[in-house]
């Protein structure tokens, strides 16, 4: 059943994950905004946090998002090959910093662009393992 | 910006949470047949097997932690940043889904470990 080509649907969707992963991540970020000031140093000052990042909309958006992006690569995976598909979700790591720096102005380095894009070597690199026992399955 | 260990053991923290969320969803999946023929029917009946094991709410506890850790990470640094550290499961993942669910870890994978890892150390020297 598990198939290697990517159609443009397939992708379109993959694309989507990523967009949505990006927005997931935005929305997390926001949330936590609004508790940059406190500090942590009790388990009372835990709940004063927890209270105040649940109070955020954006992160109930942010979690709703997560439900929606399951489903829709509990659907993708069942289309295709994880092999094909990780590669293509993980420029979610190169979206988000981009993200980063054009709505929330933040800055980054030379040196940590290098860093992520080993990041997103090794993903690609420990997907593309993935599909030894798949194989198997589909030659038997 | 505030202690980059102290960061760094919060993201180490929060991953060990997702690490944990995996090896209890993997584990219980692994003990409950897979739905054959894959329909909507038996997909539900699979998760509502899934549903009667005890691991899976202590997966979706371990959820709940992790985001928390996660969201106060981010309270206090850069997205970019907690973003990309983030990726520590992947290194997290290789080593407990060995040892705790004896799977086997091809070279690629251990190769692309190794790529995460390097790419983690520059991304906190930067």
């Amino acid at each position: 059943m598990f198939k290697k080509k990517l159609t443009v649907k397939i992708l379109l969707f993959l694309i989507l994950t990523d967009i949505l992963e990006t927005f997931i991540q935005f929305c997390f970020k926001k949330s936590a905004v609004s508790a940059t000031g406190l500090t942590v140093t009790s388990l009372g000052d835990t709940f004063v946090f927890a209270k105040t990042v649940i109070s955020s909309p954006f992160l109930w958006v942010g979690i709703c998002s997560v439900l929606v992006i399951f489903v829709i690569w509990s659907t993708i995976l069942s289309k295709i090959d994880l092999s094909v598909a990780v590669p293509v979700a993980s420029f979610s790591y190169i979206l988000v910093p981009l993200t980063s720096i054009i709505f929330l102005h933040e800055k980054i380095s030379g040196l940590r662009w290098l860093g992520i894009f080993c990041i997103l070597i090794g993903i690609i690199f420990a997907s593309l393992s993935s599909k030894e026992k798949i194989h198997q399955e589909t030659d038997a | 910006m505030h202690n980059i260990f102290l960061i760094l053991l919060l993201i180490a923290i929060s991953n060990s949470f997702d690490t944990a969320r995996e090896l209890f969803l993997k584990s219980t999946i692994n003990s409950v047949a897979a739905p054959h023929p894959a329909n909507i029917r038996n997909v539900f009946r699979f998760i509502i097997k899934l549903l009667q094991k005890p691991k899976v709410y202590l997966s979706f506890l371990c959820s709940i932690c992790s985001l928390f850790v996660y969201l106060f990470v981010l309270s206090k640094v850069d997205l970019n940043f907690a973003f990309s550290l983030d990726s520590m499961h992947y290194i997290f993942i290789a080593v407990t889904a060995k040892i705790f669910l004896k799977e086997k870890v091809g070279l690629k994978r251990w190769v692309g470990t190794g790529f995460v890892v390097l790419g983690i150390i520059l991304v906190t020297l930067s």
